[in-house]
């Protein structure tokens, strides 16, 4: 059986209802409830199974399938009276199937207005603080919310220039893996073995360790040095191959993404 | 007193000027208007933006009239810069906004009812873009919120009010992909009333 793609596309326990219904193409008043009944446990377990983690209604809804599958088995209550009617223990079911399909489609009609809507233009109301006369409205302030909404804007202020300080300083530092690994390369061509903590020159910073890691991991893979680990979290060495010198790090990899993550 | 096409003149720069959705009455405020007879005038000058096809157009949108672009123009205007695109809604919200839309107004529960899974979040996120928002509580307990549609809905489809939201199927049409599965025309009528009332067989 062909799943869908991608499980939790989904909007409900009824939207997957509705899909196997159809795909069965089964008649909505006469369901074969053990058929669907089947396909959406499947379903759950597949959701399960890609960690998927249906949310409880789903859960509800199985249970209610499995008690309507049930149901159907039990004969039809046999009595004497004429009047007594017994209910398809399908049809709460049904109806809410129903209800669930008519919104459904009202909401694709909805996303057709809308986008309709999209292609049409409005603009902006006019500047209009030169024409409005309510000068006065600044002189009926009470010194307190002044005070307090002046002291909020200095902190902002204050907290705005901080993080604009940090962050000029980590654009200096951002350099890609590929200018590392030519840095690396011309580090270790030539010399026998390095350890991983002698590539660096002074104390680095967390982008800077994970950059030289990643740039390590892509030599490992090209086949340019070889990394020896000896003891969990220990001290790593790394020795250059032969080919190292020969190398080209330019090729289009994962790795060669602008920064390092 | 004014001719009536200075006041149809003077309420194109009111349009302009505003931007925004104005509403007749205010409009009317103006010229010392009631709000039927400045209605009148903005539905006349609605006719003759339409009867030139111009590339601007005047709509009727949440009860008040605004100037809007042609939307056969927006491949141009994309041509000529980049137009911020709204994000769109996703097809769990729009099922959502559908049920408050034609239900309202609609409690959480019934909502949830309709959909089979919880929609708090959704609503809240509704609740956030103004689509949606609290127009009263529920007589039952807990007196639950009511939910209904905002300005801001009609805006977002472009509509002038409620009724011209798009009629909801009908039963019969939403059972037109199992027609393949009668037998005969006709059937599912039958079906369909040995269904709603079952007899002892």
């Amino acid at each position: 059986m062909a799943y869908k793609v991608k499980l939790d596309i989904f909007e409900g326990p009824l939207d997957l209802l509705v899909y196997l219904i159809e795909r069965a193409e089964m008649n909505i008043y006469d369901i074969q409830v053990a058929v669907i009944t089947d396909q959406y446990l499947e379903y759950l377990d597949e959701m399960c199974y890609q960690d998927l983690a249906p949310a409880a209604d789903f859960m509800v809804m199985a249970a209610t399938l499995i008690d309507i599958k049930s149901r159907m088995l039990l004969p039809r209550r046999a009595t004497d009276d004429p009047e007594a009617l017994t209910e398809d223990p399908r049809s709460e079911l049904v109806d809410k199937i129903l209800e669930y399909k008519k919104y459904k489609q009202a909401a694709e009609l909805l996303e057709q207005q809308a986008e309709t809507a999209g292609l049409v233009f409005t603009k902006a109301q006019e500047e209009l603080a030169d024409f409005e006369q309510e000068q006065e409205y600044l002189l009926r302030l009470k010194i307190d919310p002044l005070m307090m909404a002046f002291k909020a804007f200095l902190d902002r202020q204050r907290r705005r220039a901080e993080v604009q300080r940090r962050y000029s300083k980590m654009e200096d530092y951002r350099m890609t893996v590929r200018s590392r690994i030519h840095q690396l390369k011309n580090m270790l061509t030539g010399r026998r073995r390095v350890r991983f903590i002698e590539l660096f020159v002074s104390r680095p910073d967390r982008y800077q360790v994970v950059l030289t890691f990643l740039s390590v991991l892509e030599m490992i893979r090209r086949k340019g040095i070889k990394v020896r680990q000896d003891v969990n979290f220990g001290e790593m060495t790394l020795t250059p191959t032969k080919a190292l010198a020969g190398m080209q790090f330019d090729a289009e990899s994962e790795f060669f993404n602008d920064e390092a993550g | 007193m004014m001719k009536r096409a200075e006041i149809k003149a003077a309420l194109e720069t009111l349009l302009f000027v505003w931007g925004e959705p104005l509403a007749a009455g205010d409009a009317g405020q103006v010229f010392d208007l009631s709000e039927t007879e400045t209605r009148e005038l903005f539905l006349e000058l609605k006719k003759e933006y339409d009867e030139a096809g111009r590339g601007i157009r005047i709509r009727e949108i949440a009860g008040a009239f605004q100037y809007c672009t042609d939307p056969r123009n927006a491949e141009y205007v994309s041509r000529l810069c980049q137009p911020v695109k709204e994000q769109r809604l996703s097809q769990g919200a729009l099922e959502v906004l559908a049920i408050i839309a034609y239900r309202q107004p609609v409690t959480r529960v019934e909502i949830e009812s309709i959909r089979g899974i919880r929609c708090d979040r959704t609503i809240e996120s509704l609740s956030r873009k103004q689509l949606i928002a609290e127009v009263g509580r529920g007589s039952g307990i807990g007196r639950p919120i009511l939910y209904g549609t905002t300005r801001t809905f009609l805006e977002y489809l472009g509509l002038r009010d409620l009724s011209e939201l798009p009629p909801l199927a009908e039963t019969e049409d939403l059972l037109e992909p199992y027609a393949e599965s009668y037998a005969e025309v006709g059937e599912a009528e039958n079906l369909k009333n040995h269904f709603d009332n079952p007899s002892q067989e």
